[in-house]
């Protein structure tokens, strides 16, 4: 709890709505471009390995909360858990030390996105029914017709798409933290 | 009021001081402008007058700052709020986008400081009124143009009813348009009785309202006196801030031999319409 | 200036209730969405307690709307991959090695059913309540300050963001960003707009801070509100009831009450 408390202070809690800021403004500009990326959690990793774990998690989970307020996607409060699991996995990589070099940071996003992949599956096969109204279905759809059930398909398509945006993620992240200023980097370090 | 004494302030990743040993005295209900280059020290002397030096930035200082008295650096953060309001350059950074009217966002600090609705209303409505935003109020202040956000940041403040207001370049990202709103509601507010504390470029519109200018330079008061006589020195153009049109054409014109040599220079549009009549 | 929120304001009683009843309602369509045994008690339910309320707010349309165009692409994928990949016996015709059969196009349509249950419960909350009343509803039962200013601040700056990231955008549209064909080459063109304008956006944060600061934010005090919100004896009884009637459909769906 002490930990909880320690990480939101004034500037922390100003942090995290510029961060889901960013990650529907950087979400939506990626959907627009129709690339096979999300890139909707860079705000929430930030947050993460900036600051910890929880304003990792806190982050995530009320991202989800926003998207879901605007209309532009009520059913992200279905993936809210899984959003706050990134930010608080984030965080924890970034106490390791991983955001120090190029390879411990793909290695961060590669882990990060096989736990998301993981964690969606069943939520997209038991809440949705095994798709998620978007392009990605025709990926589902390829791995039902090659003999998986719902949650396998999904956990297939998952495996190979979360991983990808990820490592993307992260790398973002990574190329924002070399360019702060140091005065930035210091406060940050000192919250 | 507010008293500096022996002050001087390093930021923490900073190689030299950004203020050093600052004594002076702003006496109740005074418009004192802080003038000087970029990286005077005029955001950091803002910083030290509001007490978010040493509260919010760590960092190096010596000295103190006191308010009627008490030093800030021993005042409780949260409740300092209450006696020193600020606003800085950005507009959109100061509407907290927790509310979603004009009202609702002047609103925010009094509900942040407790004040009972019945009072709200009554310092909400005067504040819209300073600052001419009565027409407004409903509107989200997300929609306004930045003067008009400038005179929501102040209004906010004013409803807190703060013994000093600082305003940290209040103008400098704001059209000829915006700037003028924005002083004639800080104009206001210093009738109202407000202690102001302005650091900004503007110099015309400093010589209007202002009691006072610090002139300051690499963290040092170099001049510190009435706004007319010191926006017209020479060595205004030394320490790196630029002169008025008016006061250097009156300057050329003066070196030319064209006019006599002791008359004050003008600073301002109607300084200089009587300086060259 | 987009809208924050999909709020669309209207003087009915379903606008003046209190959020929490709203809320409430919310709450067990979700439930009823995913207890409920089939499509029928699902349309039942969305078109003879949903419908009725919405169209009671005035919001009958707005929520038909938004509910179709979510719903859409999860049916025709529900009915696609469901119909020719789950079990069932009766074919109805082939397309290659696959079949689609009445079994899976019927649990394909019944999942689209509860997905419409549940998204139109939870528009007829945003469609009706404003967001920061809802805030406001949930900092009385003890919902933290912070979580709803970090909420609400972020609603409302969020379409800000997009402006910016639009005019980057925009101005490398010409350097071939939407027409190159590559996915590296368009990736690769991307993320050097990205970084920048996460970058500005964290640098503008100390200044943020600091104006939140001089709000008040942090003082110690009990805070007041400015808007209020009206409750009553009979909405709390009414929440009252809706809850238990979600408990009692949690309870048949457990217990295997329902014919399956």
């Amino acid at each position: 709890m002490n930990s909880l408390k320690k990480e939101f202070s004034t500037f922390t809690l100003v942090l995290i709505p510029v961060a889901i800021a960013i990650n529907i403004a950087v979400g939506q500009l990626v959907l627009n471009l129709k690339l096979p990326l999300y890139l909707d959690s860079i705000g929430t990793v930030l947050v993460g390995v900036l600051i910890g774990p929880w304003a990792g998690a806190a982050t995530g989970f009320l991202a989800n909360v926003v998207w879901t307020f605007s209309g532009l996607f009520p059913q992200a409060m279905a993936w809210a858990g899984v959003a706050a699991i990134i930010g608080a996995l984030a965080g924890v990589f970034g106490r390791a030390g991983l955001m120090k070099s190029v390879g411990m940071v793909v290695v961060a996003g590669l882990i990060t996105g096989v736990v998301a992949a993981v964690l969606s599956a069943p939520i997209a096969a038991y809440v949705f029914g095994g798709v998620t109204g978007s392009g990605t279905d025709a990926v589902v759809a390829v791995f039902r017709a090659a003999g998986l059930d719902a949650l396998g398909a999904n956990l297939a398509q998952g495996g190979v798409s979360e991983p990808f945006d990820k490592i993307a993620t992260f790398l973002i992240v990574w190329a924002v933290m070399l360019g702060l200023p140091e005065r930035l980097k210091a406060r940050f370090a000192a919250e | 009021m507010i008293e500096f004494r022996d002050f001087s302030y390093r930021y923490p990743t900073a190689a030299a001081d950004s203020l050093s040993s600052l004594s002076l005295q702003i006496p109740r209900g005074q418009f004192c402008a802080v003038v000087g280059a970029n990286g005077a020290g005029k955001s950091t002397f803002c910083f030290a007058a509001s007490g978010f030096i040493p509260h919010f930035f760590r960092g190096e200082a010596h000295g103190s700052v006191e308010l009627a008295g008490k030093p800030l650096a021993e005042a409780e953060f949260g409740s300092l709020a209450a006696e020193v309001g600020i606003v800085f350059q950005n507009p959109f950074n100061q509407i907290s986008g927790a509310r979603f009217t004009v009202r609702e966002e002047i609103a925010f600090g009094l509900e942040n400081l407790g004040v009972e609705r019945g009072e709200m209303q009554t310092r909400i409505q005067l504040a819209l009124e300073v600052v001419d935003l009565v027409d407004v109020a409903e509107r989200s202040p997300f929609e306004l143009s930045g003067g008009q956000q400038q005179r929501v940041a102040l209004a906010s403040m004013f409803a807190m009813r703060p013994q000093v207001l600082v305003l940290d370049e209040p103008t400098s990202q704001l059209d000829p348009r915006g700037t003028r709103e924005v002083f004639r509601a800080i104009a206001a507010l210093s009738e109202a009785g407000t202690t102001i504390i302005l650091a900004g470029h503007k110099l015309e519109w400093l010589a209007e309202f202002a009691d006072r200018a610090i002139l300051l330079d690499q963290g040092r008061v170099i001049a510190d006196g009435d706004p007319d006589t010191i926006f017209a020195m020479e060595t205004m153009g030394e320490v790196g801030v630029g002169r008025t049109q008016f006061t250097d054409v009156a300057a050329a014109a003066q070196r030319a031999g064209m006019l006599k040599d002791h008359a004050a220079l003008p600073v301002t549009l109607a300084q200089a319409e009587a300086f060259f009549s | 200036m987009q809208a924050q929120s999909i709020y669309i304001d209207h003087p009915s009683a379903l606008h003046q209730l209190n959020p929490l009843t709203k809320l409430t309602f919310t709450l067990v369509f979700l439930v009823a969405a995913f207890a409920l045994p089939n499509a029928v008690a699902l349309i039942a339910t969305f078109v003879l307690i949903l419908v009725p309320l919405a169209a009671s707010g005035g919001l009958l349309l707005p929520l038909l709307r938004s509910a179709f165009w979510l719903v859409l692409p999860f049916a025709i994928s529900l009915a696609l991959i469901q119909g020719f990949f789950s079990p069932g016996q009766t074919a109805l015709f082939s397309l290659g090695p696959f079949t689609m059969t009445l079994e899976g196009l019927g649990s394909g349509l019944t999942f689209a059913a509860r997905l419409l249950l549940a998204l139109g419960g939870t528009l007829l909350l945003m469609l009706s309540t404003r967001p920061d009343k809802l805030m406001l509803a949930l900092r009385q039962r003890g919902l933290p300050e912070s979580l709803s200013y970090i909420v609400l601040t972020a609603l409302q700056i969020f379409p800000r963001f997009q402006e910016r990231a639009r005019t980057i955008l925009d101005a490398q549209k010409s350097r071939g960003l939407e027409t190159e064909v590559g996915l590296l080459r368009r990736l690769a063109l991307l993320v050097p707009l990205i970084a920048p304008l996460v970058l500005g956006s964290i640098v503008e944060v100390e200044e943020r801070a600091m104006a939140l600061e001089a709000r008040a934010f942090s003082y110690k005090t009990i805070k007041t509100s400015w808007i209020s919100l009206e409750d009553s004896r009979a909405q709390s009884i009414l929440r009252a009831a809706i809850l238990f009637f979600g408990v009692v459909l949690v309870y048949l769906r457990l217990t295997g009450f329902w014919p399956q």
